[in-house]
């Protein structure tokens, strides 16, 4: 049974609870912009959508990695070896949904890797916004309803930044 | 440095330079961050003789101690300079996320000086900063003028904070607009940007924040949101919002309705929680907040943040103003334009009396909704006789048209919604408030004994201390129940250092006092401390306190006993002893 980490923006409060949650565990400070999820906000219209790793079946950054440093786990986890990784950055841009960036201190390339299977996001969403399931019935449609939303170019923040304009515009907001 | 940035950006507009400098850290113990360090980086830098909207003035943002981090509701962000509307030294706070963002961006705090030559906007990105111009922004309203801020910088992630046209006017009580619907909105602090030929200020921070022993911190954090904050204290915050307080001080008989005149709206059912209820489209919460008290509304396709208690019922119940949509329209209009919905509100409902008792017609009138809702832009722009007329606030507009008993306010800062004349202890906080007429200093309002003079000074010394630290730490009044025993373990943990509840209580207190000091050096004195005629000299009428009254010997003996227990002398002073005790 594969475990995955679904959004519902229509209850996101962007709070950014989760993103402080996920940089105090994996950089043991306070760093929202280092977390491994990101919450595209958008106060004018009432709305945010949170940004997550969708642990894709078929990784584009798996795929793009020239040092086989990034692979995906039986439990559905696709995980960078900083050990492996030299930096180049290719996995970069391979991403549609702008979750892979580069570290600012180690240089390497960092992702949610699920806190292996606890992930302290969704311990931390006091709204519901965050759910941790089985990757079968709704939760794979509403997933796969997101996935759509793919943007071949532009940094990280920006193509996270267009991924959330396409979520709210669906909501019609 | 654990929990602090370490730095402060400075500003001089005047010269266009840009420095930073360390955090005064031989300060920290005493005064913390938020209001208390922004307080006494302004009282050492401002000279009392100096005006509110001269080019001297300073501007000090600080962000909390504790903003930045997972301790709950701890992210609002502090700026104290002087108002323009009441002459006083002045800290007004805004919610959202631009606090902690610049705290993120490398400095706890902001010192903006001088006057620049023409628009301009403060671009900072992780320690670029710069300043940019802003000639093509001048003259648009809040919404625009923050979405082109974010484009100037580049990261749809940034967050901004924007004055619309009634701060260019230096209107007295402009607000600042930041992430769209949360305001630095009183005192006119939109005025203070506008005086330096400042239209915003854009920040993007991607750096991080450290405490010294994080799963300690965590553990002392989650603690307390658990055991303290999500609990039935604080709880209305996530289900209900501000807009409950509408049916509680109905009950309460004390809700200011028709330009405090009855203090309950018989058709508050219109515009109560309920009815928000119905309108609400979606919840939002500021940064590390698991409450989440706002409710995003919509009607007949017009959306806003809100309406928030106070709009509800100083632009609904003050204006007899009981159409949510009307409301709705009225706090967008005021958000976008950059007027703050108190005084704003207040002072139509003052204009509405004034036809009422045939003193003045500005076609104004109770209920009214069309002219209600234009006047707020005639306000911003200065564009009608009437505009002009209201942008004086209620002070000015009762100077100018004999109208002073009418007029709601306390050192000329309009009141806030709930009727003194129901709680003795709402007046005396309002009298004594170093900024005027404020719910955010003391809130006796659930006090058993509403008209008990010496229970409730007791209570308002202690709010307003406690108050004191609590700004300090930027931690938002909805966590009701927050004490500084919480607030000592969140701060030990994350400076890895032993800090007393004890050293708190005294900071709240020199704080206050430090306050007091800088508005006896700009020359107020024990006489400002008073509420207006309207208050002192009629009497409340309809509801659970038909008749009640607050007369002047009320507050006069509650002044004298506030004195007393704060160790003040008789004109208000604090004693040689006082200050020697809080190192002053
Ligand atoms: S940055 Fe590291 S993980 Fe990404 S493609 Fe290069 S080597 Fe592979
Ligand atoms: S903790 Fe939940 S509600 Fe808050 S920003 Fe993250 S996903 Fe949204």
């Amino acid at each position: 049974m594969t475990m995955t980490l679904i959004t519902n923006p229509d209850l996101c409060t962007g709070c950014n609870r989760c993103a402080y949650a996920c940089s105090a565990r994996h950089e043991n400070m306070f760093a929202p912009a280092l977390a491994r999820l990101s919450i595209n906000n958008y106060p004018l219209q009432g709305y945010s959508v949170p940004s997550v790793c969708f642990q894709c079946k078929r990784p584009d950054c798996l795929t793009a990695c020239p040092e086989q440093a990034i692979t995906r786990g039986l439990d559905g986890i696709v995980t960078i070896d900083a050990d492996i990784c030299t930096g180049c950055g290719k996995c970069i841009p391979a991403c549609s949904w702008g979750m892979v960036s580069k570290h600012p201190t180690t240089g390497k390339a960092f992702k949610c890797d699920l806190c292996g299977g606890d992930p302290a996001c969704v311990a931390e969403c006091h709204f519901n916004a965050l759910t941790f399931a089985e990757w079968e019935g709704d939760t794979a449609k509403n997933k796969a309803k997101q996935m759509k939303f793919r943007n071949e170019y532009g940094s990280p923040e920006l193509k996270r930044d267009a991924f959330g304009k396409s979520i709210m515009n669906e909501a019609g907001r | 440095m654990y929990l602090y940035a370490g730095k402060i950006l400075r500003v001089d507009l005047s010269a266009g330079t840009i420095t930073d400098e360390p955090l005064n850290r031989d300060w920290l113990r005493q005064f913390w961050g938020g209001w208390g360090l922004a307080a006494k980086y302004f009282t050492e830098l401002a000279n009392p003789a100096v005006d509110a909207l001269d080019a001297s003035t300073p501007m000090i943002f600080m962000t909390g101690a504790l903003a930045g981090t997972l301790a709950p509701l701890s992210g609002r962000f502090c700026m104290v300079s002087r108002s323009p509307q009441t002459g006083t030294i002045f800290e007004s706070n805004v919610g959202g996320s631009i606090g902690p963002e610049l705290k993120h961006a490398g400095y706890d705090g902001m010192i903006i000086t001088g006057r620049a030559a023409g628009p301009v906007f403060i671009s900072i990105n992780d320690a670029d900063v710069s300043i940019e111009d802003a000639g093509y922004l001048w003259g648009k309203p809040i919404f625009e003028t923050e979405k082109a801020l974010k484009a100037a910088s580049g990261c749809p992630a940034a967050k901004s904070m924007a004055i619309g046209p009634a701060g260019e006017n230096l209107i007295p009580f402009a607000c600042v607009g930041s992430e769209a619907y949360r305001q630095f909105g009183r005192g006119g602090v939109g005025a203070l940007f506008g005086s330096k030929n400042l239209k915003g200020v854009v920040i993007r921070g991607t750096g991080g924040i450290r405490v010294a022993d994080m799963e300690k911190f965590l553990s002392v954090a989650r603690t307390a949101s658990a055991e303290n904050l999500m609990t039935e204290a604080n709880l209305w915050a996530k289900t209900d919002g501000t807009p409950l307080i509408v049916n509680v001080t109905n009950e309460m008989g004390l809700h200011p309705t028709r330009n405090f005149t009855y203090g309950v709206n018989e058709d508050f059912g219109a515009i109560g929680t309920e009815s928000v209820k119905k309108a609400t489209i979606s919840q939002r919460a500021c940064i590390s907040c698991p409450l989440g008290c706002g409710k995003f509304t919509s009607v007949d396709g017009v959306a806003v943040e809100g309406p928030e208690y106070e709009t509800l019922c100083l632009g609904g119940s003050n204006c007899g103003m009981n159409d949510l949509g009307s409301i709705i329209k009225f706090n967008r209009t005021c958000d976008d334009w950059g007027v703050d919905t108190i005084t704003t509100g207040a002072t139509i409902a003052m204009a509405m009396d004034m036809k009422e008792m045939g003193l003045h017609d500005f076609g104004l009138e109770f209920g009214g909704k069309a002219e209600y809702l234009s006047v707020v832009e005639e306000i911003a722009t200065l564009s009608t006789d009437r505009g002009r007329d209201l942008a004086l606030g209620t002070r000015g507009l009762g100077e100018k048209y004999n109208a002073g008993h009418l007029a709601v306010n306390s050192k000329g800062l309009e009141f806030p919604a709930y009727d003194p004349r129901g709680n003795h202890g709402m007046g005396l906080a309002y009298a004594t408030s170093e900024r005027g007429a404020c719910h955010l200093r003391a809130f006796p309002l659930f006090s058993e004994t509403p008209f008990d003079h010496e229970a409730l000074v007791a209570e308002v010394v202690s709010g307003q201390n406690f108050n004191g630290i609590k700004w300090s730490m930027c931690i938002c009044d909805f966590w009701g129940s927050v004490n500084s025993t919480i607030l000592a373990d969140l701060l030990s943990a994350a400076l890895g250092e032993t800090v007393t509840s004890e050293e708190l209580d005294l900071a709240g207190e020199r704080i206050w006092n430090l306050a007091r000091l800088f508005n006896l050096k700009a020359g107020f004195t024990a006489k400002d401390d008073t509420l207006p005629d309207k208050i002192l000299k009629t009497a409340l009428k309809k509801g659970p306190n038909d008749g009640s009254t607050m007369t002047s010997a009320d507050l006069a003996d509650m002044k004298q006993r506030y004195y007393t227990s704060r160790e003040w002398d008789s004109n208000g002073v604090p004693t040689q002893a006082k200050r020697a005790a809080l190192s002053l």
